[in-house]
């Protein structure tokens, strides 16, 4: 049942002076507890009085707008970025905070239901042990290599989102508010991609800027990707292949390369 | 493990042992001639617990606010392939484009066990000075032996290799304005860098490098002015490297220490933890306060006897060297006959004595 | 320190009460000075939370910005204070009185000038940053902020400026103020905290000095005096209800959230607003030093010129060129010699300091000459002697000059110095005439005090005035315009780009 306003306001009062009582034995501990539950009190209050509040659930299909940023982005990328491809061109909300359990659920839907979805959102692999590289979505259906990080990778795939982003900006001819931060943020460290304001980030400039860039490092990287993959698929099974080995498994790779 | 490592563990009992980090390391430096700390902090007592056991909680914590801001800072610099600090490298230090390529040491498999870490960053750095490794290696786990004991270091720091030579950056959250940035932010920073150079030498050395591959000059990064923008700064830290390695030869000296306690002591928390931890000698000093958990409690025992410690160096210096508050006085009243070597200072607090009488007479 | 105060620090603290370390108080407290007391969000350089202020101990105005991080909000509450010490910098324009120049015209200056009390030197460093991060706000273009924001900067940044010059009073730190008249029986380092000082000055009924201080260390009951707040109020009040704040969905919400901060923030600063009283009136018990008054006069003037640059000026450059840095650098040595000095002469109490080195030294003159008449020269020269029996340590010789303490610009040589006296040949300060000035001779029985040290200051110039600025100091600067950069070195750069993304 719900407290009423009167008697919420009674409490608050007793546990005011309750507070001060525990202040003036020097209970400090009883003091903070004392000072929690007043708060709680008074947020009550407060919702007693001025009414409202729950946020309205949001019930977006989050794979799927996951699935949209990545499939732009062509490479593993982190949530944030995730994000801030998915604010600047998809609508409707994607909070950071609903991706931190979607690897989770989708090795357990796999486990459950081996392939019985089109697509599963998984964690890339590092290229030494093969385990799930942390703070990294793929797709499962991209190639082996591109689902696998390597030293260089983190730079290449860098560069890659950048030049993917700018190609579907000038595709779309989308721009404006929510487009230009995106740019910004890979224009201002990528070489030679930057104007001097972020209000002039100039999709082809930066894509230009990350191509060559991208050039320097793409043979190394994708010779480390593509000899992580050989070994992947001679060491993992299914699901190690898309989420990544245990750490006995990944003990094994590394005995297996290391002499 | 060595006769001192096991009267180590003794004198802690049951408590878990508590680990050394840059920051317990580097504070050894603020106080260096303290043997209650040292002995405590080799010993791997969790110093808050004994000291809120005996009613002096340290004055200590971290407002959440700061935590918060450290991280998202650190997670910026280091978000989209470090991309940011990779231009900030390139930048400042002429990095070349090629050397991109970054080695993630937070982990090994999804493991995050001490050794397991640390035998994967030796690895990886054998392969960079074999010539053939990244150039950025992320939450490398270091390794320093304190008092026989092994202490990982879990630094949210870098190394960074450049040419032949090896840097720590340090990503801090405090702000550089115009050039400059808070003094005491900056020596904090510095004295935990050191540790890490120190380490990161070691462990050079081991691998049969010499330890000069690791630069004295840290990398700090920090945002600039008001923003978010990071901006770096070299930091000089050979003299707090100095006084790190002076303290941690002299920590192994603790045996001389441990020799002299009676052989059933124990600091494990109970009736008795007190009247131990006096037993060992404090160099207390106002500064402590911001440096070792137990500072109330050394404090409040400086007050007890009365000692000049209480008011600061530079208050102890210009009454000579006299111990307590009473000798002080009782020179400056002439109630005390001075011992030789006090007869100048005598003499001059019994002139301060009349003088401020004089003064303060004047105006009643 | 000296032995002196080293001293009185050991008797407070073996006594439990503070000693006084000056007789007369060395800084100007006006009628109505500005107490601000600002807080910050932790963790970041200069994020104002709230500040507490007024000129009246009874009706403090009290700005809070709900959401540190919000940029609006912190420059909503910039203009907030922009109005309020804007009006009180106005307030203190209201008087003029002439000063005589060269030319016979005379000129204007302030017989008034703005005096801001902070609780402590953190409080001066926080408006400083305050001052740099608004004064080169632009009112147009894309972030525009209002106009008394870029004022207030300027003007926090002239006040920070003028407060590194020793004796100026137009912004201090409560705890130097009160550090500098008496000696607690704690450490400098402790007394960094103005409750724990203050406790010491003047302990509740019942309590002595030390237990006050004790209980001022507890948070709880003592929230500190900023700028940073306690680590545990910013954990278990201030984020929840910053979160509050940030989940209100609508206007009424939001209001509710912001009162309830309002009133946890005011409870963290009404207790040091009631300290920073407090120790106002402790000041002004004391009487004046005598050469205050001259050194406010300096700080008039600072004030009267800056005001009359402010409408056309430029804001404050961010960094010194390297002959405005070397210029100040002697400037404030040249003040500090001064206030030393100063100081000494006013209060018997910091002449003791000297007398106890033997810079000075005080005693009764036992014999005197007064019409003694040196008839070597050509024409006979009035020159007094003295004989002083003093108990203080002489470090003066024969020959050496000296000067009395209690008369502007009489100087002595020292003729003879022997087991305890001394005899002095008065050389000046005695009128014109071939006898001395009723007066102006000390008669057998006065206590005098002279000094090694002079209380008169020759302003020479002592750097090539600008344009002949050798090249080793960069050659003579161009005058300091703000270029573009300056003015775009704020909102729109990358920095505020990457702000966004947060
Ligand atoms: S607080 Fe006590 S134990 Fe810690 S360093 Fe100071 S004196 Fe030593």
């Amino acid at each position: 049942m719900r407290e009423s306003p009167e008697s919420l306001e009674q409490r608050i009062a007793g546990l005011r002076s309750a507070v001060r009582r525990a202040l003036a034995g020097g209970d400090r501990t009883a003091a903070r507890a004392l000072r929690a539950e007043l708060r709680a009190a008074e947020d009550s209050w407060e919702r007693a009085v001025l009414g409202g509040g729950d946020p309205k659930p949001v019930l977006l299909p989050v794979r799927e707008q996951v699935h949209h940023a990545l499939s732009l982005l062509g490479v593993p990328a982190a949530p944030k970025l995730i994000v801030a491809v998915h604010d600047a061109f998809f609508s409707g909300e994607l909070a950071s905070s609903r991706l931190t359990s979607l690897r989770r659920d989708e090795e357990r839907s796999f486990r459950s239901a081996p392939y019985s979805r089109p697509y599963y959102l998984c964690a890339a692999l590092t290229a030494d042990l093969l385990a799930p590289a942390r703070g990294l979505l793929v797709i499962s259906t991209w190639p082996l290599p591109t689902r696998i990080v390597g030293p260089y990778s983190p730079r290449a795939d860098f560069l890659t989102s950048a030049i993917r982003v700018a190609e579907h900006t000038l595709r779309t001819g989308a721009g404006g508010d929510a487009v230009r931060p995106l740019l910004w943020r890979f224009a201002a460290n990528i070489p030679g991609a930057a104007g001097d304001h972020p209000h002039d980030a100039d999709p082809r400039r930066l894509l230009t800027a990350a191509t060559a860039e991208l050039e320097v490092h793409t043979g190394k990287d994708t010779e480390q990707r593509r000899q992580a993959a050989d070994r992947a698929r001679r060491q993992l099974g299914d699901v190690e292949q898309l989420f990544g080995a245990r750490l006995a498994a990944a003990a094994r790779a590394q005995n297996g390369r290391l002499p | 493990m060595t006769d001192l490592a096991a009267r180590l563990d003794r004198l802690r009992g049951d408590a878990p042992a508590r680990n050394h980090d840059a920051r317990t390391i580097a504070a050894l430096t603020t106080n260096p001639g303290c043997g209650r700390r040292g002995l405590m902090d080799a010993a791997g007592i969790d110093k808050d617990a004994v000291a809120r056991y005996l009613g002096f909680p340290a004055p200590f914590g971290q407002s959440q606010f700061a935590i918060a801001r450290g991280n998202a800072f650190e997670k910026q610099v280091k978000d989209d392939g470090f991309a940011e600090l990779f231009t900030l490298l390139r930048e400042r230090l002429g990095l070349p484009v090629p050397q991109v390529a970054i080695e993630s040491l937070d982990e090994v498999g999804g493991n995050h066990g001490s050794e397991l870490r640390h035998a994967q960053t030796r690895r990886a750095l054998a392969r960079a000075l074999a010539g053939d490794g990244s150039t950025l290696f992320d939450h490398p786990l270091l390794r320093l032996d304190i008092a026989g004991q092994p202490a990982y270091l879990e630094p949210d720091v870098l190394a960074f290799r450049l040419g032949d030579k090896f840097y720590v950056i340090e990503i801090k959250s405090f702000a550089i304005i115009d050039g400059q940035a808070d003094p005491e932010q900056v020596a904090a920073a510095a004295r935990q860098s050191a540790v890490y150079v120190l380490a990161l030498r070691r462990l050079l050395t081991q691998l049969g490098h010499p330890a000069t591959a690791v630069s004295h000059e840290v990398i700090l990064v920090c945002p600039e002015n008001f923003s978010n923008q990071p901006a770096a700064a070299f930091v000089d830290v050979r003299k707090q490297l100095s006084v790190i390695e002076r303290q941690l030869s002299r920590i192994s000296r603790i045996d001389d220490l441990v020799a002299a306690l009676p052989e059933e002591m124990t600091f494990e928390l109970g009736d008795g933890l007190a009247s131990a931890i006096r037993a060992v000698e404090a160099r207390y000093a106002p500064d402590c306060v911001s440096s070792c958990e137990l500072a109330f409690f050394c404090r409040d025992e400086a007050r007890a006897c009365g000692s000049t410690d209480l008011l600061g160096i530079a208050v102890r210096d210009d009454v000579g060297g006299v111990e307590t508050l009473a000798t002080a006085l009782g020179l400056a009243d002439g109630s005390l006959a001075p011992s030789p070597e006090q007869v100048e200072i005598a003499a001059k607090l019994r002139l301060a004595r009349l003088l401020r009488a004089q003064a303060l007479e004047g105006v009643a | 320190m000296s032995t002196l105060t080293a001293l009185a620090r050991i008797e407070a603290a073996r006594t439990g009460s503070a000693q006084p370390l000056a007789t007369v108080r060395h800084c100007h407290l006006g009628e109505q000075p500005l107490v601000l007391i600002p807080l910050k969000l932790s963790g970041e350089a200069a994020a104002p939370l709230a500040a507490m202020v007024g000129t009246a101990r009874k009706d403090p105005a009290l700005l809070v910005v709900a959401q540190p991080r919000n940029r609006d909000l912190r420059f909503g509450f910039a203009a907030e204070l922009a109005a309020l010490v804007l009006s009180y910098v106005e307030s203190r324009q209201a008087g003029t009185e002439t000063v005589p120049t060269k030319d016979g015209e005379g000129r204007q200056r302030y017989s008034d000038a703005p005096q801001v009390l902070v609780p402590n030197p953190g409080g001066i460093t926080f408006l400083r940053l305050l001052g740099r991060s608004t004064r080169f706000r632009r009112i147009d273009g894309p972030y525009p902020v209002e106009a008394s924001v870029p004022l207030l900067g300027r003007w926090l940044t002239w006040l920070c400026d003028r407060a590194e010059q020793p004796g100026s009073s137009v912004l201090m730190p409560m705890t130097s103020m009160l550090a500098g008249h008496w000696a607690t029986g704690q450490s400098t380092f402790e007394d960094a905290n103005l409750g724990a000082l203050l406790g010491w000055l003047d302990p509740p009924e019942g309590m002595t000095g030390p237990q006050a201080a004790l209980r001022a260390e507890d948070p709880l009951l003592c929230p500190p005096a900023g700028p940073t707040t306690d680590p545990g109020f910013d954990n278990e009040e201030l984020a929840p209800l910053l979160a509050a704040y940030d989940r209100a969905p609508a206007d009424q919400a939001r209001m509710a959230a912001t009162d309830r901060l309002r009133r946890a923030l005011r409870r963290q600063l009404e207790p040091t607003w009631e300290l920073m009283w407090r120790s106002i009136e402790l000041l002004r018990a004391l009487p004046e030093g005598a050469h205050v008054t001259g050194r406010w006069e300096g700080d008039r003037e600072s004030f009267t010129h800056f005001a009359e640059g402010v409408p056309e000026g430029f804001p404050q450059a961010k960094r010194d060129s390297a002959v405005a840095a070397a210029r100040r650098l002697i400037r404030l040595e040249r003040a500090q010699d001064e206030l030393d000095v100063q100081r000494a002469l006013d209060d018997p109490l910091v002449m003791a300091e000297h007398r106890l080195t033997g810079e000075a030294f005080a005693g009764i003159v036992v014999a005197a000459q007064p019409d003694r008449l040196d008839t070597t020269g050509k024409t006979p020269k009035l020159r007094p002697y003295l004989q002083v029996r003093t108990s203080d340590p002489l470090r003066v010789a024969d020959g050496d000059t000296v000067h009395n303490a209690g008369r502007k610009g009489q100087k002595a040589l020292v003729v003879d110095v022997n087991a305890g006296t001394v005899l002095l040949e008065l050389s000046s300060g005695m009128g014109r005439k071939r006898v001395a000035e009723p007066g102006s001779v000390p008669e057998v029985g006065d206590r005098v005090c002279f000094t090694t040290f002079a209380a008169d200051f020759h302003r020479s110039p002592v750097l090539p005035p600008l344009e002949q600025t050798p090249w080793t100091h960069g050659g003579p600067p161009e005058a300091y315009v703000p270029g573009d950069d300056e003015a775009v070195a704020y909102p729109p750069t990358a920095a505020d780009a990457l702000e966004v993304w947060e």
